[in-house]
This record gives C-alpha cells, sequence and structure tokens, in this order.
C-alpha cells in the first residue's frame, strides 16, 4: 500500500512538472506576435547567460578537447592510427561534446540562477508587484531569459568548439608529438557543414530547454525558501535529463 | 514643499485610463460618483475542497477608506488577490469601475493598471533596482525620461519622508523604510484606487504610527479609494470609512468604525479586544480563562 501511494505521489509530482512547461510555452508563444519586446532587458540577460558563462563554457571545452585527445591516443596506438585522433577529437567536440557539455554549465550556471530568481521573486510577492505594476511578468522576466539563452547558446557552443579543437591540437602536437600540419589538416579534412550545424542546432534547442524549464520551475514556485530550493533542483536536475534525452533524439534525427 | 504642490493639477497619471461603462454609452467616460469603484457579488473561492471566500458581496464607493478586518486566515489576503486579478474566484463577480477585469484580454486589464496602486506586505520591492527606480516603475514603463521620473520618484520619496535614498539598494533599507518605499511606489503613478495589504504588519508601535499618518494624510490628500487588510485597531480607528469583517470565509459585519468600538457582538469584541477567549476557538484553553479545567479542544478556525 506504501509503494502505491509513493508511486501515486510521484506520478502526481511528474504531471504536475510536466504540465508546467506546456503552460508557459503556452504563455509565451501568446505573447510573441505583439510588442513590448523589452530589448534592454533580453541584452542584459544575454550578458549574464553569454558572457558571464563564458570561463565555465571555455574551460570545460579545452579541459575536454585535451583528455579527448589523450584517450583517443591510448586507443589508436594501439593499432597504429594515431593520426585518426585529430578528426575523432574534432568530429566529437562539435558534434556532441561542445552542446552537451556546454548544455550541462549551462544549466548548472544559468538555469539554477533563472529558477532562483523567479522563485524568490514569487514567493515575496515581486512578481505580484510587476503586475500591478501595468507590467506583464512573462514579457518581461521569462521572455527576455528565454530569448537571451537560445541565441547565447550557439554562439557559446561555437567559442567551446574552438577552444576545446585548441585543446585537443595542444595536447596532440605538445604532448603526443604529432606533426602540427598534419594535425591541422586531418582535423578539417574529414568534417562537413552539418556537423557544425547540428552542434548549434543542438545548442539552440538545449538553449530553449533550459530557459522553459528553469523559468517554469522558478514562476510557478510555492512554499517560501523551502520551495525556491526545490524549485533550483529541479529546473537543474530535469534541464539537464532533458539535455541528455533530447540529445539523443535530435542525434537519431539529424544522422539517420 | 506642501502634499498639495506634489498633487496639483498638473500631475496625472499618464495613462490612468478612465474606463466606460459596459453596457452603456461607450463614449462616456465613467465618471460616476454615485457608483461604486469597486464591487463584489457573490464571489466564492476554495483551495481544495477548503472555502476560502464564502459569498463575499461588498461594495466600495468612490473617496471611502474601507478596511478588512478578520483573523488570519480567514480570507482577507485572498479576497484582494482576487479584486487585484492574481486569483480567479471560482464564482461570483468582480467590478472595478463598473468594469469586469476577467473578462478582458491581458494587454486590456495591464491597461487599466495605472488606476491602481498596491502596497504589498512585504512591500515587494525589486531587488534588482535602486530605490528610485522602484518607485518611479511605472513611470519608466511608460517611456518617461528617466531624468522627469526621477524627479517624481524623489518628490514621492520626500513626502513619505525619506529623501536622498534614491540610490540605494532595497537589501539596505529597514522593514519600516521598505514600507514606505512601497508606498511611495503605489502612488507615484497617481492611482485612482490603493490597496494596502497589511500595511503595519511587522513594523514597530513608532513606524507603525508614521505608516497610519501618511496613510491617512495620503488619502485626505489625493481623495483615493481605498481598501485596506488589517489587524491594527489603531489603523482602523483613524483611516476607516467602512469595515468589513470576514470570519470563515464570509463578511461576518459590514459596519463604521465607530459602531466597531461600540458593537456588544462577542466575535467583533474578542476581535477587537485582542482576547483569546471568546467565542474564536483556538483549540486550547488560555491560562487567563479562569477555567483551567475546560476540555473544550474544538477548533473553530
Amino acid at each position: 500500500m506504501l509503494i502505491l501511494q509513493s508511486i501515486g505521489a510521484a506520478t502526481e509530482r511528474l504531471a504536475h512538472a510536466f504540465g508546467l512547461y506546456p503552460l508557459m510555452m503556452a504563455k509565451v508563444l501568446a505573447r510573441m506576435r505583439k510588442p513590448p519586446w523589452f530589448f534592454a532587458l533580453i541584452i542584459r540577460q544575454c550578458e549574464k547567460v553569454g558572457v558571464q558563462s563564458l570561463p565555465v563554457a571555455l574551460l570545460t571545452a579545452v579541459f575536454t578537447g585535451m583528455v579527448m585527445a589523450l584517450q583517443s591516443w591510448v586507443a589508436f596506438h594501439r593499432f597504429g592510427a594515431e593520426s585518426m585522433i585529430a578528426t575523432v577529437v574534432s568530429l566529437s567536440i562539435l558534434r556532441e561534446l561542445g552542446p552537451v557539455l556546454v548544455g550541462l554549465m549551462v544549466a548548472g550556471r544559468v538555469g539554477a540562477s533563472f529558477a532562483a530568481e523567479l522563485g524568490t521573486m514569487r514567493v515575496s510577492e515581486q512578481i505580484d508587484a510587476l503586475w500591478t505594476l501595468s507590467t506583464d511578468p512573462v514579457r518581461y522576466l521569462v521572455m527576455p531569459r528565454l530569448i537571451a539563452v537560445i541565441v547565447m547558446m550557439p554562439l557559446l557552443v561555437v567559442l567551446a568548439d574552438a577552444v576545446g579543437m585548441f585543446g585537443g591540437y595542444v595536447i596532440s602536437v605538445h604532448v603526443l608529438d604529432q606533426n602540427p600540419h598534419t594535425y591541422l589538416r586531418n582535423s578539417f579534412e574529414y568534417l562537413q557543414l552539418i556537423d557544425f550545424y547540428s552542434g548549434l542546432l543542438k545548442a539552440a534547442v538545449f538553449g530553449f530547454i533550459i530557459g522553459l524549464v528553469s523559468c517554469a520551475e522558478g514562476y510557478y514556485c510555492a512554499g517560501g525558501a523551502a520551495g525556491v530550493g526545490q524549485a533550483t533542483t529541479r529546473a537543474v536536475v530535469i534541464s539537464a535529463m532533458s539535455i541528455l534525452i533530447a540529445d539523443y533524439i535530435l542525434t537519431a534525427w539529424i544522422f539517420q | 514643499m506642501s502634499d498639495h504642490s506634489l498633487f496639483g493639477p498638473t500631475q496625472i497619471a499618464p495613462n490612468c485610463e478612465k474606463t466606460v461603462k459596459q453596457g452603456g454609452d461607450a463614449a462616456k467616460p465613467f465618471d460616476d460618483q454615485t457608483a461604486p469603484k469597486i464591487s463584489l457579488r457573490n464571489v466564492h473561492k476554495s483551495f481544495k475542497g477548503r472555502k476560502v471566500l464564502d459569498n463575499i458581496s461588498m461594495e466600495i464607493m468612490p473617496g471611502e477608506s474601507h478596511i478588512v478586518i478578520g483573523l488570519s486566515g480567514a480570507g482577507k489576503s485572498v479576497l484582494i488577490k482576487c479584486i487585484l486579478g492574481l486569483l480567479r474566484p471560482d464564482s461570483g463577480t468582480i467590478l472595478i469601475n463598473d468594469e469586469d477585469w476577467f473578462d478582458m484580454s491581458i494587454e486590456e486589464r495591464l491597461r487599466r493598471m495605472p488606476c491602481i496602486g498596491v502596497l504589498f506586505q512585504g512591500a515587494a520591492l525589486f531587488d534588482s533596482m535602486c530605490v528610485w527606480e522602484n518607485v518611479a516603475f511605472v513611470l519608466l514603463q511608460q517611456s518617461m525620461p528617466r531624468a522627469d521620473a526621477r524627479k517624481q520618484a524623489e518628490q514621492m520619496l520626500e513626502m513619505v519622508g525619506l529623501p536622498d535614498i534614491g540610490d540605494k539598494m532595497p537589501a539596505e533599507l529597514s522593514g519600516g523604510m521598505k514600507k514606505r518605499v512601497g508606498l511611495a511606489r503605489a502612488i507615484c503613478h497617481r492611482p485612482e484606487i490603493i490597496f494596502y495589504d497589511e500595511p503595519l504588519a511587522g513594523l514597530d508601535p513608532v513606524m507603525s504610527d508614521v505608516i497610519t499618518i501618511l496613510l491617512k494624510r495620503l488619502h485626505e490628500t489625493m481623495n483615493v479609494t481605498s481598501l485596506t487588510i488589517a489587524h491594527n485597531m489603531k489603523l482602523v480607528q483613524a483611516f476607516s470609512d467602512q469595515v468589513s469583517m470576514l470570519y470563515e470565509g464570509k463578511i461576518y459585519a459590514q459596519i463604521s468604525a465607530q459602531e466597531l468600538q461600540e458593537t456588544k457582538d462577542p466575535l467583533i469584541r474578542q476581535f477587537v479586544e485582542g482576547r483569546a477567549e471568546g467565542p474564536i476557538r483556538f483549540g486550547f484553553e488560555s491560562d487567563m480563562s479562569g477555567q483551567p479545567g475546560a476540555n473544550d479542544k474544538e477548533e473553530v478556525i
């Protein structure tokens, strides 16, 4: 009986959580057609999401590229195919590691910030106050954040791709004694434009997921400080899980 | 600078749209001083099967200061949130300036919002903005030049006794200062109707007196209609034309402040005198009841 109750409660929580996202999406879509757009707020959020996430994203990317080069060398050295390291590193970073790792980092940094900020505004009646001050909270708070994270994620991924590939180059050339010209040639020779574009598409989708989940969790937050904490945790966990699931779906769709 | 100079004829809220009677002459602005500013008819609201508002009907006339009193959990804040459109009632009608805002689109409701000012219980100042930006929020959203908006915000801050704090952040203010900044924000765009949600909650007696005087002065100067949620009897006496007492989700009494003091109704007397003993029971017996043997644990509220 206790197990059934637990399953029932978990299902109810899940339905509640996933009901929020379509609801928030519907509110955003309903407001897309007409101004005001709050461009100044979009720019400010772009700075928060993009510029302030840059160190985390680039650091993640450079070490991922370095580790990829080392791990690939271990595998390819066993059958004398070390020249393929460059191709594997660049393909992995552009198609998978760049967008996914940056997505997870941004989910942790920006998603948590969105949920905590909006959640605190909700429980301290600041969102109610916005409404009474003739300002639509969805337009003022949610849309700039959602647009900013959708726009900035691909830009972050482009920089992370470049830095990740550079990390692989540094390790391959300076630690594993690969020829720099051969490495650079192999890095780009087998690449196709779709490898690059698919990463950007994934980045934009992940940005949408992070923005929607974390804004919805914060916006519909209830229950005081504890509620804000729970909303923040849910925003990060659900964003991260959704990114991994969406990554598989997008990969299967793009490269089928 | 006198208060009158602040509220002279040149300082009219730019977008305080005069609303139009539904079903009447569309060209005629709503300026009927005999019609209620706020009207509630048979309003019901429940949460998870618990009736919080049960058939509430009331009218607030232009220029009236109406105070709603009642125990914590009686439904006062839900009532104010329903009127403001933050909660949708399960049934019943709420009219502001003779219009049902729930029948309108979001854009239409937002266009009418400048007619309303709200002082929230915790002030609800925006943490990310400095004090003057908080006060001038509506003006800035209406694209008023920042210098002009700041000037007007500073005037409002001066009026609530807080000059020279415009550049401070809300986190640097005390509770009483936040309340006064919240008050300045509520009146900065010259609303027709002001809602005060427990304006004295969490304040010391001196600051409570300061806020009470401010509210009274503002009411007299601006001649606005106001609806206040309050527990403080001193505020009720100083500030109210009409008092509604909410009890168990219903309006138990609707009387003047004078009648409130003179009534012999035991329930109202218990609330007014702030006694634990009386018809309202809390699931325990007070040590002051003089009946230590009593064992009635029935929880009424």
